[in-house]
Order: C-alpha cells, then structure tokens, then sequence
C-alpha cells in the first residue's frame, strides 16, 4: 500500500470525528438529565464540557487543512475531508445546543418543574440514536442507513409539536408558569434543532461515498418554530 | 466544439501494440490533459496527434485522428502544414543555439508568413503571447541559451506561437522547471487557451488539476497495453472519479 502515513493520518482524524461525536452524544444526554433531575452541577459539567468539544473541533479543523495543504488529497480523500469539516461544524452546533439545555436548567434554578419531563427526554434520547446512527453511517460508509436517519427527523418534530402544545396549555392555565414554560418550549426546540442537523450529516455521508450534494429535509416545515421563521440550518 | 477528434486509435511500436481502442473529443480552445502512470502511452499518444511518430520508424497506427473534421492520417496530408498547426513544445526547453530573435523568426521565415505580416512584429507579438516580452525586449540579440530555463521554456512557446497553429502539444513542458517558473507555464497556458486548442501530457496530477478544463486518464490494462480508462471534466476526475482506476491512481493508492 503507498502512502501509509497518509493513510494514517487520514484515518486518525476520522477516529477524531467520531470521539468528538461521543462526546456529543453525551452532552444531549447529560443536559437533559441534568435539567430533569434538577442538577445544577451536572449542568455546569455539560457548559464546562462544551468548551473541550469547541477545542476538538477546532483541532479536527486544523488536521484537516494541514492534510489538505501538505498531501493534497484527491477524489474520495478529499470528499471525506470535505465531509469531516463539515460534520465537525455541524456537531460543534448540537453540542452548543446541550450547552443551551445545561443553561436553561440553571436559569430555571431552583423552582419544581411545572410538570414531570417525559417527553423533552424522549426527543433527547431519539435525537442521540439518530445521531449515534449517523456517525455510525459515515464510519461505515452506508447509504441506506444515511438515508433512512432523515424519515426518523418526523418523530421528534412531532414530540415537540406535543410539548409545544402542552406548555402553551400550561401558560395559558396558569400564567405565572409562563417563564418556565418559556424556557422548556427553548430546551424542547434545541433538540428539535439538533435532530435537523443530524439530517445535516447524513447529507453528507451520501456526498462522501456517491459524491452527490442532495437535500434530505424531507419535511423542512413541520416544525411550529421553523413556521415562526426561527434560525435555520 | 471539437476541434480533434480521435476514433478508435490503436498504435504499435513493430508488433508490439502500446495504445487500443483510444476514442475522445478534444475541445476547441480548452486545455485537455492527459495524465497516468509512466509507460502507459500518453506521449505516445499525444505524439499521434500531430504525426510526430512518423519520424520513430516501424510504427503503425490504425484508426482516425480528424482535425477540424480532416484524417490526418489520409495518404497525401501535408504533414508540415499539419505540424504548423499543431506545434508541440517539449520536456526540455529546446531553443535553437542562436538569437532569441533568430529562434522566434525561424518557423514564420521557414513558412515564409513575413511575406504577409513584417517580421519584426510576428516576433513581438509571439514573445508577447509566451509572456516574454517584457524581460527579452531589450536583449532579442542576445543568444537564446542565456536565458533561464524557465525563459527558455517560454521562449519555445513563443516559437511554436510564431507560426499561427490552432493547436499547442504540450509534453510535460514544466517537469524540467522550478516551482515559480511552472506557475508561469502554467498562468500562461489560461492566457493561451483563449487562442488555441492546447493538450498536455504532465505527471503532475496537481499541475492537471490546476491547469486543465478535461482530463483523460490512461492506464496500461492486464495486457500491459495503454487505454484511456477515464475522460470527463477535470473538476470531476479529481472530485468524484467513476472509474476505479482512476480514484487508485489520482489518490495515489495505486500507479
């Protein structure tokens, strides 16, 4: 085999990709158990967390251009580097949405949670299968699983229509509870978010192996913040 | 538009086939570039287009190579005026051990075209168009071979330029180069090809990326013959290659 350090090094930083992925995982679990279980310091572990996956990806970042300046990958190599950047990217995003679950428990404080969290942890726990998933597609380079983690997306866009709708009926019943509610409809859409980009990834684990750039938001307006025209991507 | 078109080219050194089946369109005023391990045919091929082989005896060649339509391998083709019109530049600058004036002057004089055009200007306007002008103009007397190499590339480029070809071969005209002198090369292949057809043979693989608008990739099969096993947009040879051969090589996992 020519090019064994090359080889190497590429594969290191595909290794890369997936602890930071780990990692991330992780943060979605950690965030939303911490804020059903009312842990502040949990939390604060997940904040604190989040700046060591910010210097992993920026790390993963500069391993990437230096092998593109120094080997000068071509076809395939380089479409997996294309793919990492951007996976990266798209990671480093729904760890800061675990930073933003983390927050919004501490600023929830120590206030009892106007009802017992079922489904915020349901969407929590989907939107970190489909993305154990999707690492796992591009580890293995497998189409047919990248493209089948998309249709998954409905399930949680639907949990989170219901949370939206039950905190809306909590407020509208007892309007002190609004700032509360107000905060878990944040949690609630942070991982509706982060099962979008998991979409994100998928697209780019098609475009690793076949080269094609294909949109795979098979529903780009279910949710009820995408129709209040909140941030994209 | 295409400017050559090649059907089927088969080429034989005596009884030994080196090339087969070779079939393309070369793009008028694009840069197509040949590229693929040593030994696979891509000189010898690009040798083929405008009959340079002739000159290496017991070879044969079968199938058609048109210009502008044209066989040029029809009996009776005027192989000269084939040549005028698809000039080649080579590995190793090879000016002439005379003036930098006399080495540009000699093709349009040969061909007598400074009876039309004074032959002063046809110097210029050649040197010019290599993108040397500016660093000869004081100094057209001075001997060719005291200009760098990378000069003197260009030199041989404003040579092939001097006789009005519509096509330029190139086979690997930086390889005997430094790293600035083939950027120069290589700006000055994207001025040219706003004029010509240019082909270039180059192991470079990044020099073909850079460079080119087409790539075609050459291989030598089970049988150790040359065939071109992948032509299409440069940009997509080097992004997403269909041919497995071609993601070994230009990924350099193979070749």
């Amino acid at each position: 085999m020519l090019r064994q350090t090359y080889e190497r090094d590429l594969g290191r930083l595909q290794d890369d990709l997936l602890a930071l992925g780990g990692m991330v995982e992780e943060a979605i679990t950690v965030s939303v158990a911490s804020l059903k279980g009312r842990d502040m310091q949990a939390s604060e572990q997940v904040i604190a967390q989040d700046r060591v996956i910010n210097r992993k990806r920026f790390s993963i970042e500069t391993d990437v251009l230096v092998l593109i300046a120094t080997q000068q990958p071509m076809a395939s190599d380089l479409r997996v580097l294309a793919a990492i950047l951007a996976i990266s990217s798209e990671l480093e995003r729904i760890g800061d949405y675990a930073k933003g679950i983390a927050r919004i428990n501490l600023m929830i404080g120590a206030e009892p949670l106007v009802k017992p969290l079922v489904d915020i942890p349901r969407m929590a726990e989907k939107a970190r299968d489909m993305l154990h998933r999707a690492l796992l597609a591009f580890a293995e380079r497998d189409t047919d699983l990248a493209r089948t983690i998309p249709e998954e997306d409905d399930e949680v866009d639907d949990l989170y229509n219901q949370v939206y709708r039950e905190l809306i009926t909590h407020i509208l019943t007892n309007p002190r509870t609004l700032d509360q509610a107000n905060y878990l409809m944040w949690a609630a859409h942070n991982l509706e978010r982060a099962a979008d980009r998991v979409t994100n990834i998928c697209e780019r684990v098609v475009f690793t192996v076949t080269g094609e750039l294909t949109e795979m938001d098979h529903h780009p307006d279910t949710g009820l913040m995408d129709r209040a025209g909140a941030d994209s991507g | 538009m295409a400017k050559i078109v090649v059907e089927s080219l088969d080429f034989y050194y005596g009884d030994k086939k080196v090339l087969a089946g070779i079939s393309l369109r070369i793009d008028e005023r694009r840069i197509t570039a040949l590229i693929g391990p040593s030994g696979c045919g891509k000189s010898t091929f690009l040798r083929c287009l405008n009959r340079m082989n002739d000159t290496i005896s017991d070879t044969r060649l079968t199938g058609r190579v048109l210009l502008d339509g044209q066989d040029i391998y029809t009996p009776g083709t005027d192989v000269v005026g084939l040549r005028q019109k698809v000039g080649m530049v080579f590995q190793r600058p090879n000016p002439f051990p005379q003036s930098i004036f006399n080495n540009v002057a000699f093709g349009p004089r040969v061909l007598g075209l400074s009876r039309d055009q004074d032959l002063n200007e046809i110097v210029k306007e050649s040197l010019r168009g290599a993108g040397l002008w500016d660093e000869v103009k004081g100094s057209l007397a001075q001997d060719a071979l005291s200009l760098s190499l990378g000069q003197q590339q260009r030199l041989c480029v404003a040579r092939v330029i001097a006789v009005k070809p519509d096509v330029i071969l190139m086979d690997e005209p930086a390889s005997a180069l430094d790293p600035v002198a083939t950027l120069r090369i290589e700006d000055l292949m994207r001025e040219l090809v706003q004029d010509y057809t240019i082909v270039i043979v180059t192991h470079n693989m990044q020099q073909a990326a850079r460079v080119s608008d087409q790539t075609a990739v050459f291989m030598l099969d089970e049988s150790q013959v040359g065939v071109m096993v992948e032509y299409g947009l440069t940009r997509q040879i080097f992004t997403n290659p269909q041919d497995r051969r071609t993601e070994g090589y230009i990924t350099g996992r193979f070749g």
